[in-house]
């Protein structure tokens, strides 16, 4: 998270001197916005895939889950709104398919304390903590399938979709200097205010270590 | 202004609901039974309340972008929607994490004698402050009543909130910067932008006449504390009466056009069907529309709750809430009976021709009974709440009377 202490040591300074009021909330400065990551994911099943591919870039899954029922027809226009209006990357053929998904997950409400729970497991499951090292072609196979539209094959953030975004989607053939942690860290809970999702609704801590391992081998 | 109005505190309130034979609920009757959900009575209304910055927790219909609902129970605690309660909307998710107080700058150009690059504390300084109270009330609010249901965010009645709101004139601006004899339109736009590059960014434009009306407001500050930064800090556009798409947040933006805005948000988005009604009959397509406007007059009850038993055999009062676009209400009609008989209410303290205005009105239900509770607002030129709901593929402007269902025992 981008927090700058300056800033609120400076807004109290300035604030106070001008008169300006106090912030709405003593518990926060009022400068500083920090968002929680999305609380639930697409529901597994045919097509899910291209439901996290093609709809968590620039908003959360509760706008699929909050809709009422739409007909497949009408699923088709919004997917299509989404693609001509706001410039959803996706192509014609995926859109069917698509459209497919969205009608079966009609009657669902994902409840986000169960998914909570459900993370937890992974981090405590006795077999795979987060310090047991991941397998870079296991990795490969994951970027490809879910991080390459963004961040381009070789990494360097020149996927077909990664430099039309705002900001740019990151090269990651220069992640040297970040710990692991702090990796797992933007994997886990991705950029709130930009199109890097958050991955650990979707990928299991074993998952995210073989993710690791690969983005390791990334080399400017 | 305004002080926090006379609002209930919690011994005042067991005195009065004593007093009044226990008819009334208490705020945490109000609120749900389970502290970590409330359900909205419609399909998938299931919504978490999570607390985001400077907020209580508030009913989430999504996270990013940020779109949170007001509790409506709420509304019977103040007749001022508290800022960390009062609803958030947002349209794209790449909003600011921080705002740098002295570099910010709010700028006015366009077709203006001379641009202007404004720092808040010149804003703060070199303008009459003015404070209004008004209620900003989103475009969708109650979509998720319409019936065929429509699409877009499914808010419950929990997306308006009324607020006491402090900043400098617009027109006080736009005169400052000196108008061209050309302009026809003013457009707004805030530090939000889309996460895409393709998605238009959110821009809002006002004819340049509704834009000039004294009340229009270019607000720092609700209720007294600075806006929190969900709600637009540091600035944001208060236009009231009109619907809350044109209230920009996190305005730093003006733009004086000299042409109408033919930006997606307004030619696009946010349209009414052009009949006076502004309905059509459900599955008809749209062929003429109108960008929408100004709010039509609602009410509601807010002490009592759909499905709810009270004591049968004694008096009981009726609390809710009237608002218009700034006619001002006249009177509040109450019905016990779904509408076939109708009684006065009594209105409670006027803050202003734009704020909330409460009412009350009392009735004693016999008891083993099922009342079909009614409120019915008109505003001072004389425009009433609808008797049907109308229909709109957008699922705006609802505003027919509600009913509260309520069993005596
Ligand atoms: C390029 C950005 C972008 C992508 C990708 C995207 N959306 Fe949207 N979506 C938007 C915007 C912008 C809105 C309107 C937001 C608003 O008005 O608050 C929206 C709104 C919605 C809504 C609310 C209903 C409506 O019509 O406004 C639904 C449902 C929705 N999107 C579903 C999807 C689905 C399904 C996908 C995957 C195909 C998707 N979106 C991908 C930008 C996007
Ligand atoms: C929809 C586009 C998109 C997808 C898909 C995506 N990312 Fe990102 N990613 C971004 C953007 C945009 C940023 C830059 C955010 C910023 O500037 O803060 C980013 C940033 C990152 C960063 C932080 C880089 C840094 O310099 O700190 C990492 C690590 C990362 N992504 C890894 C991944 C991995 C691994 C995947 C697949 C599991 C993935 N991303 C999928 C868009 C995407």
């Amino acid at each position: 998270m981008r927090v700058c202490m300056f800033c609120i040591v400076f807004l109290w300074g300035t604030g106070l001197a001008w008169g300006l009021p106090a912030t709405g909330d003593d518990r926060e400065p009022a400068s500083i916005l920090t968002l929680p990551a999305d609380p639930i994911s697409f529901q597994p099943g045919p097509g899910s895939d291209l439901a996290s591919r093609y709809c968590l870039m620039c908003h959360s899954a509760e706008y699929v889950y909050m809709q009422p029922p739409h007909s497949r027809e009408h699923w088709m226009e919004i997917v299509n709104k989404m693609k001509t209006t706001f410039g959803c990357p996706i192509s014609n053929e995926d859109m069917g398919p698509l459209a497919d998904y969205l009608v079966t997950q009609n009657s669902l409400q994902p409840s986000p304390s169960a998914q909570h729970v459900q993370r937890d497991d992974w981090m405590e499951t006795p077999g795979q903590p987060l310090t047991q090292s991941g397998d870079p072609q296991k990795g490969k196979a994951i970027y490809e399938r879910h991080c390459v539209t963004c961040h381009g094959p070789g990494g360097k953030g020149d996927g077909p979709i990664g430099q039309a975004l705002i900001p740019p989607a990151a090269n990651l053939t220069f992640l040297g200097k970040q710990s692991d942690q702090t990796i797992l860290d933007t994997l886990r809970n991705g950029r709130p205010g930009t199109a890097m999702p958050a991955w650990k609704n979707d990928l299991n801590a074993l998952e995210l270590n073989h993710l690791l391992s690969f983005l390791r081998t990334l080399a400017p | 202004m305004n002080e926090k109005n006379p609002g209930i505190d919690r011994r005042q309130l067991l005195k009065t609901s004593l007093a009044l034979g226990l008819c009334a609920l208490t705020p945490s009757e109000l609120r749900a039974n389970d502290d970590s959900t409330v359900t909205l009575p419609f399909e998938r209304g299931r919504r978490p309340l999570v607390a985001f910055p400077q907020k209580r927790p508030l009913m989430v219909m999504t996270t990013r972008p940020p779109q949170l609902e007001t509790p409506f129970h709420i509304f019977n605690e103040d007749i001022f929607t508290p800022n960390d309660a009062f609803f958030v909307r947002w349209h794209l998710a790449n909003i600011p994490q921080e705002i740098d107080v002295n570099t910010f700058r709010l700028t006015i150009r366009g077709r203006v004698n001379q641009s202007l690059s404004l720092s808040l504390h010149e804003l703060h300084t070199q303008f009459e402050q003015i404070e209004i109270a008004a209620v900003c009330q989103c475009a969708g609010n109650s979509r998720g009543f319409f019936q065929p249901r429509v699409p877009g965010g499914q808010w419950g009645n929990g997306a308006m909130g009324n607020a006491n709101w402090k900043g400098i004139r617009l027109r006080d601006l736009l005169h400052r910067a000196g108008i061209t004899g050309d302009a026809v339109q003013v457009r707004f736009d805030g530090l939000d932008q889309p996460v895409a590059q393709a998605t238009p960014d959110f821009r809002k434009s006002l004819p340049l006449n509704d834009a000039l009306q004294e009340e229009v407001l270019v607000a720092h500050s609700m209720n007294g504390k600075a806006l929190p930064m969900l709600n637009g800090y540091p600035l944001r556009l208060v236009a009231p009466g009109w619907y809350a798409t044109y209230w920009v947040k996190m305005l730093n933006d003006i733009e004086v056009l000299n042409q109408a805005d033919q930006n997606f948000w307004t030619t696009q988005a946010y349209r009414l069907p052009a009949d006076p009604c502004h309905c059509v009959k459900p599955g008809e397509a749209l062929t003429n529309t109108v960008p929408i406007g100004k709010l039509p007059v609602r009410s509601f009850i807010t002490n009592l709750e759909e499905g709810r038993t009270i004591p049968g055999g004694e008096p009981c009062t009726i609390k809710g809430i009237a608002f218009d676009q700034g006619y001002g209400i006249d009177r509040v009609l109450f019905s016990v009976d779904g509408g076939q008989q109708w009684q006065s209410a009594r209105l409670g303290k006027d803050f202003g021709d734009f704020s909330f205005r409460s009412w009350e009105a009392q009735f004693i239900p016999k008891p083993g009974h099922a009342y079909a509770l009614q409120s019915l607002a008109i505003n001072r030129i004389g425009e009433s709440q609808r008797f049907s709901a109308r229909w709109n593929p957008s699922g705006y402007l609802r505003n027919v009377i509600e009913t509260v269902n309520i069993q005596t025992s």
